[in-house]
Order: C-alpha cells, then structure tokens, then sequence
C-alpha cells in the first residue's frame, strides 16, 4: 500500500498557475472553485519588492479535522494516505469546510448545468469549438474511484455537496501522476509513495530543509514544502478575493 | 413486577446506547483508515436514538403500566377531595 | 364549591365549557393565526427556492479564495433555537427538585415552547443542509459517533425533544382527564391523552416518582446537549475565535438567558390572553426575572473572561477576529449586544429592589436577551469565518439575502402557529385543582 505525498519547491515556482489550469480541466471544477490554488504574495514597497508564490492543494493531513467531523462519513481517509469525498453519502452540511484550517473546501452552491464557465447549449459555442460541445470531458469522472470504489472524482456534478483536490485519485489509479504535477513547466512538485526511498517526493524531502504549512493546527499535513515559508506579517495578496455572482 | 420491567427496560436503553456508540458506530479515534468513517453496523445512528428513547420511555411505562396497587381505588377530584381509597 | 378560574367555572356538575378558550376559535386568535400562517408562507416560498436553485441565492459562499461564510443565518438560528430549547426543562427540573411550586403556572408554557423550539432548530437543519433529503436517510444509517455534529442530531434534536415530549405527556395527563369530561369535539383527543388517568392516591404518587426521576435524568441531558453544540464550534483548531474550551458552558449559559428570557415574554402573554393573573402572579415573574439576572452575570463572566483570554496574548489571527469585532467590520453589532445585555441587566436589578416593577421589567428583559441572543450568536458564527482564516486570504463579507430571512421569519411562524395551535386544544396553564391538592 503507498503512502502518497507532495512535495513543492518554492524556489521553482513562478506563480504562472498553470496547475491551477490542469485541475481544473481534469476535474472539472465549476466556477470559483480552485481544488490548487496558487497564493501570490508582495512585500515590501517599491524599489524592494519581494514577491512569491505558495500553491495549496488539499494537504490530505494525517490528522485531518474534516474528516474528524463529517457526521455521515462522506469524508474518509484512506490507507493510503488521500481524503476523499464522496459525493454520493454528502449531506452538504458543510461542516468539513469550517473545520478545515488551509480552506480547501468547495460547495455547490448551484445546479451543474448552471455551475461552468461556458454555456454548453449556446449554438455561437459550437461553432467556436467545431462541433465538439464540450470540448473535453474527462471520462473517468463520475466513476467509481479510490480503494472503496466510491463516487469521488471530479467536481461540480453534484449540487450541495462539498468537494475538494483529490491528488487526481482517478489519475493515480491508471498510473498517473496528479494533473498538477504532470503540467508544471518548471517541476515544482515532486509526487509519489513517502514510504519508498526512492520516490521523487522522498528524494526531494530527503535533501533538503523543508516545512509543512500550519504545523501548529497539529493536522500533519502530507504537503511538504522545500524553500522559505514565504508567509509572513508584511506579506499581503496581490489581489482581491473574487466571489461568485 | 412494574419495576423491575421498567428498570430492566432502562438497563436496556443505557445499554444500547453505549453498544451503539462505542461498538457499533465508527471507530473512534484519528482517522486513519475508512473505517473510522463508516459504522460497524448499519444503522447505528439509530440505535442510539433509540436507546435514549427507551430510557424516557421507561417513565412512561412505569406510570402508565397497571398494577396490583391499583385496583380497588377510584380517585375523584371533584370539589378536590378524595373518594375511595 | 364552586370556583372561578379564567373563564371556567367547574365544581358543578355537568362541566359545559374547555377552559382557557380550548376548542373555541376567538376573533384575535384568528388574527394571530392568520399572522403565523403568512409568516410560515413565505418561509415556505422562500426554501421552495432555495431547493430547486440551490444555495447560491442565499448569501453564503465559500470560505478562502471565495471571501464567503458557509455557515451563515441558518446555522446563526439553529444555534438560537436549540439554546430557547432550555426554558422548559429547567424550569421543570426547579419546580420538581427544588419544590418551588409557586412556578408551577408556566410549566406548561415552558415545557410546550421547549418542543416547539428544538422543532424548528430540527427545520432549521433542514434547512441548511445541500442535501435535506439525504441528510434524513444518511443520518440515521451512517452517523458517526466521532463527529460533534452526532450530539447535535442524537442527543439534542432526538433525545432532548423526545424526553421532553414525555415530559410534558406524563405532566398533562390529569388536565387531559379533567377536560375529558366536557363533551365536544375534543373529548376522545383529551380521553386518549389521559390514558386511563383517574387521580387515584397511587397513581398520583407514581407520578411524583416519575417526573423527580425525570428531571433529574433530563438535567444532565440538558447540559450534554447543549454542550455538544458549543463543542460543535469550540473543537476546530482551524478557526480561530471559536477553538475556545469555553464554548461548551458558553452555550449552556447563553441557553439559559434566551431561554428563560422567551419564557418571561410568553407567561406575559398568556397571562394577558387567558386573563390568569391571579395565578401568574407578580412572584411568579418576579423569581424568573431573579433566574434570568443570575444567568446574564454569569453569561458575561464567560464572555468577558473568553474575550480577555484573546486579549491578552491570542494568536495572531485571533486578535485579528477580536479586532474586527472590538473597532472593525462588527463592531457596531457587537457595543450594540453588551448594550442590550446591560440594558436587560440594569432593568432586572432594578425590579429586584422595586419588585412593583417584575412584570413590566421581566418582559422588557426578555426581549432585550432574545434580541441579543440572535446577535451574539451572528457574532460568534460569521466573523471567525470572514476574518479567521489561518492561511492569508484576504477577509471576507457576509450579508443574508431574502431566502435566508425568509425562511427564518417562517420559521418563527411555524412556531407560533403550533402554540397558538397548542393552546387552543390543551390548557397551557395547569389546572389550578393540582395546586389546592398540593396544599391540602
């Protein structure tokens, strides 16, 4: 059984957000809802700038408060190391998302058909992509996934239910690696079995000095980050939060 | 013979509740694997539930549940004294 | 011997008329009625869309990137339904442990707006959940003991209400056989409710046996209850302002405020509407005014002893909460709360040593707490949400729309129609013969 982790080097990334693009088409999250997400953050005033960047997927903690709470157990942890959601047991309670430190939790607030960014019944649409409304559609999305076989893949199918990053369980199982780690143009993340000494996260971690974010909360993340922790009290976003219509 | 029903039917409550909520729900404790998030036995919510309905049931039984002692007396309330005993 | 209570007059043979009105629709009950109705309505309007739109119409979003609170008005009310929840078992726990049966008048009103009230928090649930449906099938199958939200759905919303019901049940039967002697249309309603209750010396003592064991066993139950709510909020370490071990007395004191306050206000109207004030005396109001003083000064020893905690050396995003409530985004909400309370407070200590005043003070009081209640909990739910946050997301905003008030003010409907319904088929004051045994 592996026990997967991430590792991220801060020193790599560049804040292009590319990963933020690659979960979303893999998992087709609707509007808003940023499974990665990518912090972008300044300080200092001009001329001594300093800016950088932080992605957070889920951290899939070992000590994972969202799935201490779920009252009909839709949130599970698994042995090998992922939490999952099922989209099937969901009560929609939304209880995982105000227990969860890093804020990595997304509701549908809407029906799915309302829930993307694009209109697939628009007539213009099909003429812009030639016939193939849509575009892409992941086609494992909507099976059963993850060791107990359950309804945990992808996202925004399913209105009031909360779901979050998978580490692309439905990529795992064929082999794959997550989508994020798979299109970073600059190899910021390094993804595999931590219990393997040879993996690309345990070689990465092995090196060098590396930190989990909020290690405080207690949550024992399985998110490893190398580099300086780039939070600090002058650090502010650079831009505003945006909330849906 | 109405208490001990009715203390038997209150040992039953407690005593289902407690099975339900230590033995048949989820495992408690850190989660480290799916069954600290799925019940033992199905249904265990349910149990629960019903062992602390059974434990305020038992009042109702132990007043409603007729016995020896009954027999033979009528109350009246009219102008609040008793008659019979 | 006849004698005249409201408008029944019984110690003549045959009784012809309910008491208290029971069985006949009145002009102003009617208005009331209509009032609920409409109210209730439009709550049901307001969920109807809700259901088939989703949540996006309500005002909440998502917590982070999305600068929304996913717990918003609804989970504001539950939190203040369940804690209304505590009048009535507390007041029946005093008046059977500690003999104090001057109380006995507003027991009923008491133990009747303790159901009536987890009902709605039960509604209120509903509510909130994305999935209602599911949450009643999955609940019940898959509920995890592990989970805070287990005590909330087990104990306080299934047991708590349950043993209330029994409770108030076991409480009633002698009214229900006295007015199953008036012949009507609810004679075989009052007949089957008394179940075969004949006031005879043994039943009379089982009963006293039963509901002493009773309010005892409902006490402790009271406090887990509510308590498992308070952990609800004060067990999650990711969001600072409510990972406080304080939470769980928090919420029992703050029942009690709310509580006994909503229960000052309706004895007053009762009183009023059935015309019992010979029997809802000023010290009857005057001692439940004491309670709710009592239970204000210890509601702001905990308040100021959390806040001072936070002070003095908080983490930093929980002097970043503190600070939107004490000069921020919150803080007209929040001088406006201590206003109220010490407002509430003054008004009490004043009919303490003026006990001329208790009626008009005690109501007053009562809807001074009730409101500040509704406040503080928005207080407690929204702004570790919006300004909480442990990672640095820039804050949030939140603001219910008409769907979220909407369902809550048929929420509140729903509830007075099942009082006012309440009323009208069953005496909610007791039966003043139980007294005059009691002193015989």
């Amino acid at each position: 059984m592996p026990s997967y982790a991430m590792a991220i080097d801060l020193d790599r990334c560049m804040g292009c957000r590319a990963c933020m693009e690659a979960c979303k088409v893999e998992n087709n999250t609707p509007e808003a809802a940023f499974w990665m997400y990518v912090f972008r953050f300044e300080e200092g005033a001009y001329p001594d700038v300093n800016v950088s960047f932080l992605p957070r997927p889920c951290q899939h903690c070992d000590n994972p408060p969202c799935v201490k709470v779920c009252p009909v157990g839709a949130r599970y942890k698994q042995e090998d190391g992922l939490v999952l959601s099922d989209f099937d047991r969901c009560i929609g309670c939304r209880y995982c998302e105000v227990a969860c430190p890093y804020g990595v939790n997304y509701f549908n607030w809407k029906h799915p058909e309302e829930n993307y960014y694009l209109d697939w019944d628009d007539p213009e649409l099909e003429e812009v992509t030639g016939g193939a409304v849509p575009p892409y559609a992941n086609p494992d999305l909507g099976q059963p996934h993850g060791t107990e076989g359950r309804n945990v893949a992808g996202g925004g199918n399913t209105k009031g239910v909360t779901e979050k990053c998978t580490f692309c369980v439905q990529r795992l199982e064929k082999g794959l690696l997550p989508a994020c780690v798979a299109n970073c143009p600059v190899s910021v993340f390094a993804f595999g079995d931590l219990d393997d000494p040879g993996s690309a996260v345990s070689t990465a971690v092995a090196g060098r000095p590396h930190f989990s974010l909020l290690e405080e909360a207690g949550t024992k993340p399985r998110v490893f980050y190398l580099g300086e922790n780039p939070i600090s009290r002058e650090s502010k976003q650079l831009e505003e939060v945006r909330k849906r219509a | 013979m109405r208490r001990t029903i009715v203390f038997g039917w209150l040992i039953a409550g407690f005593f289902l509740q407690a099975t339900a909520y230590f033995f048949l729900g989820a495992k408690l404790g850190i989660p480290q694997s799916p069954a600290n998030s799925n019940p033992r036995v199905p249904y265990a919510g349910l149990v629960f539930i019903c062992g602390v309905m059974m434990v305020f049931i038992s009042a109702v039984i132990y007043e409603l549940l007729p016995d020896r002692e009954d027999k033979g007396q009528t109350g009246d309330v009219r102008d609040g004294r008793e008659y019979g005993r | 011997m006849a004698q005249r209570v409201g408008t029944y007059t019984y110690g003549s043979e045959p009784t012809e008329r309910l008491p208290y009105g029971i069985g006949r629709v009145t002009g102003p009950w009617l208005f009331a009625a209509a009032l609920a109705a409409g109210a209730f309505g439009f709550g049901v309007y307001a969920y109807y869309r809700q259901y088939t739109e989703g949540e996006v119409i309500t005002g909440m979003r998502d917590i982070g990137t999305m600068g929304g609170t996913p717990w918003g008005l609804y989970v504001v009310f539950i939190a203040y339904f369940v804690g209304v929840s505590f009048a009535g078992i507390i007041l029946a726990a005093l008046i059977r442990l500690m003999n104090l049966h001057q109380l006995k008048p507003v027991a009923r009103i008491a133990e009747v707006l303790t159901v009536i009230a987890l009902v709605c928090a039960a509604c209120c649930v509903l509510a909130d959940l994305g999935n209602p449906i599911r949450g009643l099938l999955n609940l019940p199958r898959y509920a995890r003991p592990g989970s805070p939200l287990f005590g909330t759905f087990t104990l306080v919303i299934s047991g708590y209400m349950f043993a209330s019901l029994v409770y108030l049940y076991l409480d009633s039967r002698r009214d229900a056989m006295i007015c199953a002697r008036v012949p009507g249309r609810l004679q075989t309603f009052h007949r089957i409710w008394a179940a075969g209750y004949r006031d005879t010396p043994a039943q009379r003592r089982r009963h006293y046996t039963a509901s002493f064991w009773l309010a005892i066993a409902i006490v402790p139950l009271l406090v887990t209850a509510h308590s498992t709510l308070g952990f609800v909020f004060g067990l999650q370490i990711g969001r600072p302002g409510w990972h406080s071990a304080l939470q769980a007395p928090s919420f029992v004191i703050m029942a009690g405020v709310s509580g006994t306050g909503l229960l000052i206000v309706a004895a007053a109207i009762m009183r009023r509407a059935l015309g019992e004030q010979e029997r809802l005396t000023g010290e009857v109001f005057r001692w439940l005014n004491n309670l709710l003083l009592v239970l204000i000064l210890a509601y702001l020893y905990l308040w100021i002893v959390e806040t001072l905690s936070s002070v003095y050396q908080g983490g930093e995003q929980e002097v970043e909460v503190t600070r939107a409530l004490f000069t921020g985004e919150y803080a007209t909400l929040f001088w406006l709360v201590l206003a109220l309370l010490l407002s509430a407070l003054a008004l009490l200590i004043a009919q303490f040593f003026r006990p001329g005043l208790a009626l008009v003070a005690g109501v007053t009081a009562g809807v001074l707490v009730n409101v500040a209640a509704i406040f503080k909990r928005f207080l407690l739910v929204i702004p570790s949400q919006t300004h909480g946050p442990l990672l640095p997301y820039s804050p949030g905003h939140y603001s219910p729309t008409w769907v979220e008030y909407g369902v809550v003010i048929g929420l509140f409907g729903f509830g007075t129609l099942l009082f006012i319904g309440f009323a009208k088929t069953f005496p909610i004051i007791h039966l003043p013969e139980a007294e005059k045994e009691r002193a015989a």
